[in-house]
């Protein structure tokens, strides 16, 4: 019952989500095409956007229903129900992009066909003084949960010998261990490497976001800065309690592992479920924190009549391949805002940023296959 | 605020170099002021860092601001009266404009008229 809730509740979680991309995204950006400020509310777009969102929802409530149904029979071992649950989100996901494949080439035609930036004068626009106001945490503060883990290693150095041969190296939606290995260095100390890996990603992606262009459109310079101010300081705030959360999980897990019976099983099967449920009210604050400006959320748009001739922020759309994957040798940027979803996407032309993401992760799967 | 067009025939890095001068003009930037990292604003705009890197080395080369190690970009404090070389160089440098609005058919008070509009589009903006 307790996996079905928590299965349940992400599935909603990300359907909901699915669905309302379109309206909390840039509203200059539709279905990862650039189109001009004046036409954010053109009747075309915002019925692609009423008719993405009504086919996702139709999938979603499919699947929802369908789980929920299947689920309530009682015949559904846990095993199925875990494997179907964690299918069901990938269905949705993968329908909301071919969704999302289908408009982008809907958008793109009606962007050449309305000749939109045909006659528009197209800058590039930077605040000297934004970086003053950047409210992201500092990156040092993802080193104060890392002394967690230094320490998590002594420890486990000091109790090494006292060590039962038998470490659990998986834990069940229950928060028992179902699977164990013989005890050696690699697999007594493989949870707080693998805590310092994360720490590590998450103290580069705080740097490398610092570090990256606070872009503003030229069209409305006021709702645009206050998105990326906004987006900047509540991701730091988010990926910052993650660490703090990730690291408390992880010393559990090891203090349970080095001192056998020191946590109640309760408390093992709550905390990773307490946890998750914080993360995810985390997302939605961010969400809605962000996705409120500059996007349909913020009403009506407000246009500048003060100056005569259109202006228009740089159509840098040629940058975007499919509307999704940012690639753009110029750009010195690490982390650039996502185009269908809130949240920081690569600059793919930045070498830098694979080795910030994809490096810790492969050494986590290196060495999660060497014990 | 820098603002940026790609489809002008002036180079970007001139025309960021202006648009900073600009700034100091109408007293958004003052004395002491930090330009933000070549990275930073090259990030910001979108610009190759190059472009950055070159206007900030005309600027400094104007004597507007001055690199500093550790700290980066910062505007100095400007000269009360013109150098008599600072001069000339302007002289030299609004010298083939001069002439070409002359022969563009403009007279002295039009050119005086056109210098006064522009002192005040850049003041007001």
């Amino acid at each position: 019952m307790m996996e079905f809730t928590i299965l349940f509740i992400t599935i909603l979680f990300i359907s909901l989500f699915q669905i309302g991309i379109p309206f909390f995204v840039k509203r200059t950006v539709v279905f990862g095409v650039t189109i001009p400020y004046e036409q954010a509310q053109h009747p075309k777009v915002m019925q692609y956007k009423k008719v993405y969102a009504i086919l996702t929802a139709l999938v979603a409530i499919a699947a929802i229903v369908g789980f929920f149904t299947w689920g309530q029979t009682g015949r559904v071992s846990e095993t199925q129900l875990v494997l179907i649950g964690s299918i069901a989100p990938f269905i949705i996901l993968i329908a909301g992009l071919s969704f999302y494949f289908y408009f982008h080439y809907k958008m793109t035609h009606l962007k050449q066909e309305k000749n939109w930036f045909g006659e528009v004068k197209q800058i590039r626009v930077a605040d000297l003084t934004a970086r003053s106001k950047d409210e992201m945490l500092p990156s040092y503060v993802h080193l104060i949960p890392a002394v967690i883990a230094v320490m998590l290693i002594i420890l486990s150095g000091n109790l090494f010998d006292q060590l039962p041969n038998q470490i659990p190296i998986h834990w069940g939606p229950d928060g028992m261990p179902d699977a164990f290995t013989n005890k050696d260095w690699l697999s007594v100390l493989n949870l707080p490497i693998m805590l310092i890996m994360l720490q590590v990603m998450f103290f580069s992606i705080n740097l490398f976001t610092k570090r990256s262009g606070i872009k503003i459109n030229a069209s409305n310079i006021q709702s645009s800065k206050l998105r990326q101010l906004r987006l900047r300081k509540y991701t730091s705030w988010f990926l910052f309690v993650t660490n703090v959360l990730m690291t408390l999980l992880f010393a559990f897990l090891q203090l349970n592992l080095l001192y056998e019976d020191l946590f109640s099983n309760g408390l093992l099967v709550l905390l990773p479920i307490g946890f998750m449920l914080i993360i995810l009210a985390g997302a939605l604050i961010l969400a809605v924190k962000v996705g409120r400006v500059d996007s349909d959320f913020e009403g009506t748009l407000v246009l500048d009549h003060s100056s005569h001739n259109k202006t228009e922020s740089v159509d840098d759309d040629q940058y975007w391949k499919g509307g999704l994957f940012y690639f753009n040798r110029n750009d010195p940027s690490v982390f650039v805002e996502k185009r269908f979803g809130i949240g920081w996407t690569l600059n793919f032309a930045n070498p830098i940023g694979y080795f910030v993401i994809f490096l810790p992760l492969v050494i986590i799967l290196v060495f999660s296959f060497l014990i | 605020m820098i603002c940026l067009n790609s489809e002008l025939d002036i180079p970007l890095y001139r025309q960021l170099s202006t648009q900073i001068m600009e700034s100091l003009v109408r007293g958004e930037l003052s004395t002491g002021d930090t330009l933000p990292s070549v990275r930073a604003l090259a990030g910001d705009l979108g610009v190759n860092m190059h472009t950055v890197n070159k206007s900030y080395h005309d600027l400094e080369a104007k004597g507007i601001i001055e690199i500093v190690a550790k700290k980066g970009a910062v505007i100095k404090a400007q000269d009360q009266k013109i150098t008599t070389q600072r001069l000339e160089h302007l002289s030299s440098e609004f010298k083939p404009m001069v002439v070409e609005a002359l022969l563009s058919g403009m007279d002295e008070t039009k050119i005086h008229t056109l210098i006064t509009n522009i002192i005040s589009t850049v003041r007001e903006d």
